[in-house]
């Protein structure tokens, strides 16, 4: 133990890393029917929180547009499986492809700017996104959306991602395999770089570092991982429509990451749970739930900027 | 010592029972309506056909000996939210039966799951063609007029008319589209020219680029397909730009809460009414006094149409002696129920009913606070009600 408490930040990890997992994965033997429900959206949720972390948290590359890599991804997996034989985990990976693509173009033109010009040409391409979504009719189907969405076998006649858990089981694999890859990628020499373009472009530019072809990849490989969770998103639902490619979905992930604690990966995946979680339950007892959670955000700017994570690493170390 | 509100509400609940002592677990009905948004208005007009019917059955011993408990949730006409509601209705309140949903792309959001969830849904107002042709599941049922039977009963009576050329406006969505490709086909069938239409978006406040082209179109009418407040919007500006002068106004839905919140902007409207309240038969007359009697004033166009769809519900879940999806189904399937429309029939093909379709005029009437719809012609059931599984009219 005594080699745990010397290297907290090398050692704990891990072992707790475990332990969610296996509780998890253990979740649906437990759980009713509608609490899988909303553990499956807070794991897809996470997922797209945490990919926003990346840029967000490590590069302070601040997007207020990161609904476009939501919706992109589901609105390409849910074209794909309504209207091509592709089985759903090609789907998926294909429909993630796309937003990591797309974004690299994205990338190039939004990073000509730096800071709030920055923030507002994400916003204008989401915004972009959303009219088109609502009037490339034959695709998306405007402001009806992509109604019936299957979950389609396959391969090789596999069914179980059919099945509610064997869903479930495919978007825990996926957070979990994206988050090992997250923190293998901030831990690497690319996300040395990452911060130092976060603490100091100028400095990390005079280094040698083409920092706009670093921010390009981690804008990429963010709306990579945001588009895997909106792919994912889809076919859960059964239903795609602009509500997800809407600025507003983007402040509140940008929300669900302060609150949870940027920089640190599984911050924001708790912040998406909390805050999917508390508007659940606020919604439950008043109209006006989003003031309540206004407040509670407010709470947390102001006395716990580190988000969740950061309270709950503080009692640990106490 | 601290009581929560929760717990009161539930002892205010049993003790709001109390007389009917139900001992059997109640019968658990879905509603997932829009109450705020564009269409919250005509949510409330459903709602309170709902809980109208669920009292007057509750009042009389329930059904099947169980009371009736309607779940209510607001969707604002998000048909994502819609999907969410349903699903957390069926998972965690194990409702098994829903209607009372209000516009057609939430309804058409449903559906495709009903299936899965194992679940009947009873359309009260859903207008959109699709859902029962393309789009038709084994769980959908439509008790009430869809949009192309509406579109129909008018464009029947266009045919007598002198009116020749034809302009349309239409709500930018599932409905909307869908009504006005019927209300074309229609139109040119009965020989007249359709010059073509706009769509605005759901929500829409200001029409007044829209009036414009409907002015400079030329038409000798134009035919809406507008519900909820952008219908009184369009209604309200309409009449300040003295579009009714310039061409005649003609719309799928004469809804009286449109007529009462645009005022005399509506007088002179031809259109098709889903459920006029004048209608003259013993059942309906029995259901008029008896709203009169709760509410004070007649009940309206989506308050009648909701109300026929519980009732022929409640007809079904009798005969199936269950609200089970298979025995339901079966139950409902070629059911005639005699109701305020007079008998309706529940067509096994396709889950749409037939049913009679009017038409009528809003008109300014001693007396009466707000102008009335008045019915100029009803069609019948066969002339109204499109072939099994389609949208479109053959004669």
């Amino acid at each position: 133990m005594t080699v745990q408490e010397r290297h907290p930040s090398n050692k704990k990890i891990p072992l707790a890393f475990l332990c969610v997992a296996v509780v998890l994965a253990l979740a649906p033997l437990g759980l009713p029917l509608f609490a899988m429900t909303l553990l499956t959206e807070a794991l897809i949720l996470g997922l797209l929180a945490m990919s926003l972390d990346l840029m967000v948290g490590y590069t302070r590359l601040i997007s207020f547009g990161h609904a476009a890599a939501y919706g992109l991804g589901a609105y390409a997996s849910g074209y794909l499986l309504l209207h091509t034989p592709l089985a759903l985990p090609f789907a998926v990976l294909a429909a993630s492809v796309l937003a990591g693509v797309v974004a690299i173009g994205v990338a190039w033109v939004c990073t000509l700017t730096k800071g709030v010009s920055f923030s507002m040409l994400t916003l204008a391409f989401a915004q972009l996104l959303y009219a088109v979504a609502f009037k490339w009719t034959s695709v998306t189907g405007a402001s009806d959306g992509l109604a019936g969405i299957p979950r389609t076998s396959g391969p090789f006649g596999v069914t179980v991602f059919q099945t509610k858990n064997g869903y479930y089981y495919l978007v825990l694999v996926c957070l979990l395999g994206a988050y090992l890859f997250c923190r293998s990628l901030v831990g690497s020499p690319f996300g040395a770089v990452l911060r130092g373009i976060r603490e100091n472009e100028a400095k990390t530019l005079s280094l040698g570092y083409n920092t706009r072809l670093y921010k390009i990849a981690v804008v990429a490989v963010s709306f990579a991982l945001g588009g895997l969770a909106g792919a994912l998103y889809s076919p859960f639902a059964g239903f795609a429509n602009t509500e997800l490619v809407f600025w507003l979905f983007s402040g509140q992930v940008l929300i669900m990451v302060i609150v949870g604690g940027q920089g640190t990966l599984i911050g924001p995946i708790l912040g998406a749970a909390f805050f999917m979680l508390l508007e659940h339950v606020l919604s439950q007892y008043t109209e006006s739930w989003a003031l309540f959670f206004g407040l509670i955000f407010i709470g947390f700017v102001m006395f716990a900027p580190q988000g969740i994570w950061g309270l709950l690493t503080r009692r640990a170390r106490v | 010592m601290s009581v929560s509100r929760r717990v009161l509400l539930q002892a205010a609940a049993v003790a709001g029972m109390g007389r009917g002592a139900f001992a059997a677990e109640a019968i658990k009905i879905g509603i997932p309506v829009a109450l705020t948004g564009p269409v919250g208005g005509i949510g409330a007009q459903m709602r309170r056909a709902c809980e109208f019917w669920a009292k007057q059955v509750n009042a009389k011993g329930g059904l099947l000996g169980r009371p009736i408990e309607l779940i209510i949730e607001d969707t604002a006409a998000n048909p994502a939210t819609t999907v969410r509601k349903v699903q957390e209705m069926v998972e965690r309140s194990g409702v098994r039966l829903i209607t009372c949903i209000v516009a057609s792309n939430e309804a058409l959001a449903v559906v495709p799951k009903l299936a899965e969830w194992d679940t009947v849904f009873v359309s009260g107002d859903n207008g959109d063609g699709r859902l029962t042709a393309e789009s038709l599941v084994p769980n959908f049922f439509r008790p009430n007029v869809s949009g192309p039977m509406g579109t129909r009963a008018v464009t029947l009576w266009l045919r007598d008319s002198p009116m020749k050329k034809f302009y349309g406006i239409g709500m930018d969505y599932a409905w909307g589209h869908n009504s006005m490709e019927v209300f074309e086909a229609e139109a040119k069938r009965a020989g007249k020219e359709f010059l073509g239409a706009v769509f605005s978006p759901i929500g829409t406040k200001d029409f007044s680029t829209y009036i414009t082209r409907i002015r400079q179109s030329g038409a000798d009418g134009c035919y809406l397909v507008l519900a909820g407040d952008d219908n009184v919007a369009f209604l309200t500006q309409a009449k300040q730009y003295r579009l009714g002068e310039k061409l005649q106004l003609l719309t799928e839905q004469v809804d009286e809460m449109g007529i009462n919140a645009s005022g005399d902007a509506a007088v002179g409207l031809i259109g098709g009414s889903r459920y006029p309240a004048t209608l003259d038969n013993p059942a309906n007359k029995v259901f008029v006094a008896a709203w009169q009697a709760e509410y004070g004033r007649l009940p309206q166009m989506f308050e009648g149409d909701q109300y026929q769809s519980c009732v022929v519900m409640q007809a079904g879940i009798e005969k199936a002696g269950s609200i089970e999806a298979a025995k339901l189904r079966a139950a409902l399937e070629g059911l005639v129920v005699t109701s305020i429309k007079g008998p309706i029939t529940m067509r096994a093909c396709d889950h749409q009913a037939e049913q009679p379709g009017f038409v009528v005029r809003v008109v300014k009437k001693e007396g009466m606070e707000h102008p009335v719809p008045e019915v100029i012609a009803i069609y019948k059931a066969d002339r109204i009600t499109p072939p099994c599984n389609q949208m479109a009219y053959t004669d």
